[in-house]
């Protein structure tokens, strides 16, 4: 199952190099298909998932490499199906909205867009150290053409930060990784990259240190987060809005899964000497993204400010090391996935009527655009962490998780206030947006302004329905992220280095 | 066995989804009355609801909590989305939905003409439902939820004409100060979870007292931060600024959210969580001091605006002043009373304004009014009878109320001079201002010649006579309230009486009243050399005490300055030079280090020669 949902889009980007260049039409259902597979199996994952299970399911693996014990092994528990389901769904819409805009090189857009899909799924499902640390490589190479080669001011500059930016990171991944089987192998005489296996190994703290500081820095780029997220803003400027769609919605959650999936189980003692640091980086780019978004004129770039800060309540949420924290996260992943590209969605229409995306250009769209005002109105909202909507009850877990954290106990109550003020100045500049855009009265509107189309309707109408209905019953969401997070949070520690077990064989 | 409260709920709601989603499908001509009816059945229901309770024993009832299903289960965090019936929370219905239906009605007239009026039902129906969110969560975080959204409401409507910059900008400032409140019942809840490990009030209410000596620390947080929440959404000082500004909306809007119900949250939260307000006597006096300063300060501003909206609306801030003052003062259920008194009356002066304005085509400004009694009969008496009670007529519902407030002050166990002082002097301000708009607008002539003013249609004079009616009664279920609502403070009120202080009170009413007369209806030429004395004063007061300036000065602008500061040296000048300045870096080392690469082979065997002996070096010597 999980290999279908992975390589439906590669084989669906792989046809569309296949086809003919001018052929419209085929291109877009092949890329509309595949993508629309994808998110029908990975829909059908949910029937079959057990939510009380807190181990992984749908297990299949294939052996890469047999005397290294490599696998390309998949699985899904609580957190990663959610994001799966995320990632697929948002393919669809990214698909749909770049379908109805002109681009005289779909085809390859496309294809590359397919590819990015395969990349963030692969990162999701994979089980395996290697064949994540492939996928998480593999979801790069796409993203710098597409900023690179459809990118709009100075994208050049923009993908090369970006690809720089990650692969120092990932190299440091790829070190800590072929580290951590080294430390197995040494304890065990045997090879394994599997994460279950590994997160089972106790290390000692000056290992985990280190390793645990080459994996976040991966992450935390990725994510990125405060001060690392400097390629952010010029990289989804310059993005084209259907990748960023990809990007912000599900590409951006990769990093904070990656802490969840391997910083949790693997290195507690790291966590509990450094939470309290990173805590204040989180912290402080909450506060840092949402304050400089109070003041940008241009839509993209407030988008993109104001994710570095929800980006940030998602990272504080993991180190508050508590299963609220944690689960806050989670869901907070799927709510700014659905969120973010929502509104980017928004920002590209309404750069599409109106030629401008500065704010102090724009007014007075609401009077001949009710729909998109009300859409526009509700996901605002929903960003602003209005309780009701998705937005609170992530911000809600992840702050009531950071309160009663033990890791960051000395400056919980600080962090908790940080975030407080981050939500003030998420009610500022959302408003300044939406407002500014949609509100007051504007002569100058062009005479044959209409509505969105259905095609515009139909790609943010389940984004609306998701907010809401996150946002008036989680539990269904939280129930099964649960049980995963809680295993993440004690991953029991069996096997031991050999030190420890020279000394216990001694007795 | 209050299952059947959910309909409370649920019909505004379906009237907003219905008004709000159908959109073009509901005739406009039925719209209205959609929305009136769905608010009727509510308060059909909250009717039906007080009778169940009435003939309940007092201690079956409390403690109703109707679950409709579970909201969350995370980790030892676990929420039903639950109401509470109980004698607190249906004496809130009652005000809600039946001043609401009222205004609804007034509605269908005042808003008849306006190309959004499905918009604007859909919007009061939401508020509707938001505010019985509010009043019936049966725990901390549902009461955030409807704290929220009623915040939501108001901000819809404050800027419900959106061509307005004006409105659009008192409709942020009104959801940003109140996001600020949000934040301050967050942390409280926060605390609360810590410290008694569920949010649902019944727990924490029973384990507080077990808890807790009075004056705990934790306590006073807990309190202080519910306060928050309670100040801005209740317009108390300092987060009192946006409440003027709200006037920017329909005058509707101004008599249900801004006068009756919205903006009485804060006292109903104060009431509701009286345990802990209790455990907490440095709380309550902050409560009762604020509410006093509040009181008098916006008091001392009422007198000389000129806008009819915002004479009435400082009058409001005033008057919810007095209920802190008594909900500070212990006195839980006079500050109730005061509640629905006030809500009676300010809906009526707001709706009656409204008629007003809406008969001189938007005019506002009350020099420019006068001489309406004539062509305004019905405006004029009901207006009169809500003056009265504003001011505290012997007799009158607003007498009742505010007299029992007023002795509290003095007799109470943390009453004392101060409070009954400044009390009293509000009243005689009270008084004054509410008089001076009186004369302004209905006596003597008519100062815009070229208006028509005209009475209004049945729909908004009929809930006038409705308001005056109770505005002029309300007064005599004083001692029903305080029973009613004593099994959920735990004993009743006590009332004090005092005939020296009661006098001297009344008097300084009638004192107001008669200074009022005296300035605007006799306007003697020996007044204006005291006019011109009070000037600079005047001056003060009709800025407000320049606090929305110190605010923007001290607050707005460096926010604004630091965002921009941020952006230009934290990003550009900042991360962004840091990163580059890396990348620069190893380029200029790679230009050093790519010498090396010369492409002779003499070069490299010399290079490998003398690494190797550096490694041997290395190895032989440690």
């Amino acid at each position: 199952m999980l290999f279908f949902i992975v390589f439906i889009p590669l084989v669906a980007s792989a046809a569309l190099w296949a086809m003919d260049k001018d052929s419209v039409a085929p291109v877009r259902s092949i890329a509309l298909g595949g993508t629309g597979l994808c998110l029908l199996f990975s829909v059908f994952l949910l029937f079959g998932f057990e939510s009380e299970n807190n181990g992984m399911q749908f297990v299949a693996g294939l052996t890469w490499v047999e005397s290294l014990n490599i696998n390309l092994k998949f699985g899904i528990d609580g957190i990663s199906l959610w994001l799966v389901i995320l990632t697929a769904f948002l393919g669809v819409i990214a698909v749909i909205y770049s379908t109805s805009q002109k681009n005289d090189q779909q085809r390859e857009f496309l294809a590359l867009l397919l590819a990015l899909e395969t990349g963030i799924l692969g990162v999701f499902v994979s089980l395996d150290t290697i064949s994540f640390y492939v996928f998480w490589e593999l979801m790069l190479i796409p993203s710098y053409f597409i900023i690179g080669l459809w990118g709009e001011g100075n994208r050049i500059y923009a993908t090369t930060k970006f690809v720089l930016f990650t692969l120092v990171g990932s190299l440091l991944m790829l070190v800590a990784i072929l580290a951590l089987t080294l430390e197995y192998h040494t304890a065990t005489h045997e090879w394994s990259f599997d994460i279950d296996t590994l997160s089972h190994m106790h290390l000692d703290d000056g290992t985990q240190l280190w390793m645990f500081l080459c994996f976040f820095l991966a992450f935390a780029i990725k994510v990125p987060m405060f001060p690392l997220h400097s390629w952010l803003p010029h990289a989804y400027k310059s993005c084209p809005i259907p990748a960023l769609i990809l990007i912000t919605g599900a590409m951006s959650k990769a990093g904070a899964y990656g802490m969840i999936r391997f910083c949790l189980p693997l290195f507690p003692s790291a966590i509990e000497s450094l939470a309290l640091l990173i805590g204040a980086c989180a912290a402080g780019g909450m506060v840092y993204g949402a304050w400089i978004a109070v003041m940008q004129k241009d839509l993209k770039s407030l988008v993109a400010y104001s994710s570095i800060s929800h980006l940030g309540f998602i990272v504080l949420g993991i180190f508050s090391y508590n299963s609220q924290g944690v689960e806050g996260s989670v869901l907070q992943m799927v709510n700014h996935g659905i969120i973010a590209s929502a509104l980017f969605i928004i920002v590209g229409i309404i750069e599409s009527k109106m030629g401008t995306r500065q704010l102090d250009k724009l007014k007075g769209m609401g009077t001949p655009m009710p729909v998109l005002y009300g859409m526009f109105m509700l996901l605002a909202l929903a960003a602003l962490g209005l309780p009701g909507l998705n937005g609170f009850v992530g911000e809600f877990l992840i702050l009531a998780g950071v309160w009663t954290s033990v890791t960051l106990s000395d400056m919980a109550a600080i962090y908790v206030l940080m975030g407080g003020a981050a939500i003030v100045f998420a009610s500022i500049y959302m408003l300044y947006m939406f407002q500014g855009a949609m509100q007051e009265k504007n002569e100058d509107l062009p005479k044959d302004l209409e509505d969105i189309n259905c095609a515009q309707f139909g790609v943010l109408l389940p984004a609306c329905i998701l907010v809401v209905f996150i946002g008036l019953y989680p539990k269904p969401f939280v129930d099964r992220i649960g049980p995963s997070v809680d295993s993440a949070l004690h991953a029991e520690k069996t096997v031991n280095l050999p030190s420890a077990e020279d000394a216990s064989s001694h007795h | 066995m209050f299952g059947y409260g959910w309909l409370v709920l649920i019909a505004p709601l379906l009237g907003f989804l219905s008004l709000s989603c159908l959109g073009k499908r509901i005739p406009r001509s039925i719209a209205g009355y959609l929305g009136c009816a769905t608010v009727g059945f509510a308060f059909f229901i909250s009717l039906i609801l007080l009778v169940h309770l009435s003939v309940l024993e007092p201690e079956e009832r409390v403690g109703g909590a109707q679950a409709l299903y579970t909201w969350i289960d995370s980790g030892q965090f676990h929420l039903d989305f639950a109401i509470l019936i109980d004698p607190l929370s249906v004496f809130m219905f009652l005000i809600v939905t039946g001043v609401g239906f009222l205004i609804h009605v007034y509605s269908l007239g005042y808003m008849e003409h306006d190309p959004e009026f499905k918009r604007f039902f859909a919007y009061l129906n939401l508020f509707i439902f938001s505010m019985c969110v509010l009043v019936s969560a049966a725990d901390f975080f549902f009461l955030i939820v409807g704290w929220a959204l009623v915040g939501l409401a108001s901000y819809l409507l404050i800027g419900f004409w959106r061509d307005k910059p004006s409105a659009v900008l008192a409709a942020r400032k009104a959801f940003v100060m109140n996001v600020i409140g949000d934040v301050g019942m967050l942390v409280a809840a926060f605390m609360i979870f810590e410290t008694f490990g569920s949010l649902s009030y019944q727990k924490v209410f029973e384990m507080a007292p077990t808890m807790f000596l009075a004056n705990d620390m934790n306590m006073i947080l807990i309190t202080l931060f519910l306060l928050v929440g309670a100040f801005a959404k209740s317009a108390q000082l300092p987060l009192h600024t946006w409440l003027p500004d709200a006037m920017e909306g329909p005058t509707p809007v101004s008599a249900l959210i801004h006068a009756a119900t919205m903006v009485t949250a804060g006292v109903y939260l104060v009431a509701r969580c009286h345990t802990l307000f209790e455990l907490a006597p440095f709380t309550m006096y902050v409560i009762a001091t604020v509410g006093i300063i509040t009181a008098t300060f916006a008091g001392t501003i009422a007198m000389v605006q000129t806008d009819i909206k915002r004479v009435i609306a400082y009058s409001t801030m005033s008057q919810l002043g007095y209920m802190f003052l008594a909900v500070g003062l212990g006195m839980f259920s006079f500050g109730m009373f005061h509640l629905m008194t006030h809500a009676f009356f300010k809906a009526l002066l707001f709706l009656g304004a409204g008629s007003v304005i809406h008969s001189l085509n938007e005019e506002q400004d009350i020099r420019k009014m006068g001489g309406l009694a004539k062509a305004m009969p019905v405006t004029y008496i009901t207006f009169l009878i809500g003056s009265l009670a504003l001011a505290g007529f012997p007799l009158t519902s607003g007498f009742f109320s505010k007299e029992a407030i007023i002795m509290g002050a003095y007799h109470s166990e943390m009453g004392n001079i101060l409070f009954w002082g400044l009390a009293v002097f509000t009243a005689g301000m009270t008084a004054f201002y509410t008089f001076r708009l009186f004369f302004c607008v209905f006596q003597g002539d008519l100062r815009t010649p070229d208006a028509h003013p005209h009475e209004s249609p049945v729909t908004m004079t009929g809930p006038l006579v409705i308001l005056g009616f109770f505005a002029l009664a309300a007064g005599v279920l004083g001692p029903w309230v305080d029973s009613f609502l004593s099994p959920v403070f735990g004993g009743h009120a006590e009332h004090y009486q005092d005939g020296f202080l009661e006098t001297i009170a009344v008097f300084v009413g009638l004192g107001g009243i008669m200074t009022a007369g005296l300035l605007y209806m006799v306007r003697s030429d020996k007044i204006e050399p005291i006019k011109e004395a009070l000037a600079p004063i005047q001056e003060i007061l009709f800025h407000k005490y320049y606090v929305d300036e110190i605010y923007d000065f001290l607050i707005v602008k460096p926010v604004k300055a630091i965002s921009v500061f941020l952006e230009d040296m934290g990003e550009k000048k900042g991360v962004d030079f840091a990163v580059d300045q890396v990348g620069e870096q190893v380029r200029e080392v790679s230009k050093y280090v790519s010498l090396w690469q010369s492409g002779r082979i003499r070069d490299y065997a010399v290079n490998m020669v003398a690494g190797m002996a550096l490694v041997l070096i290395f190895v032989a010597f440690l």
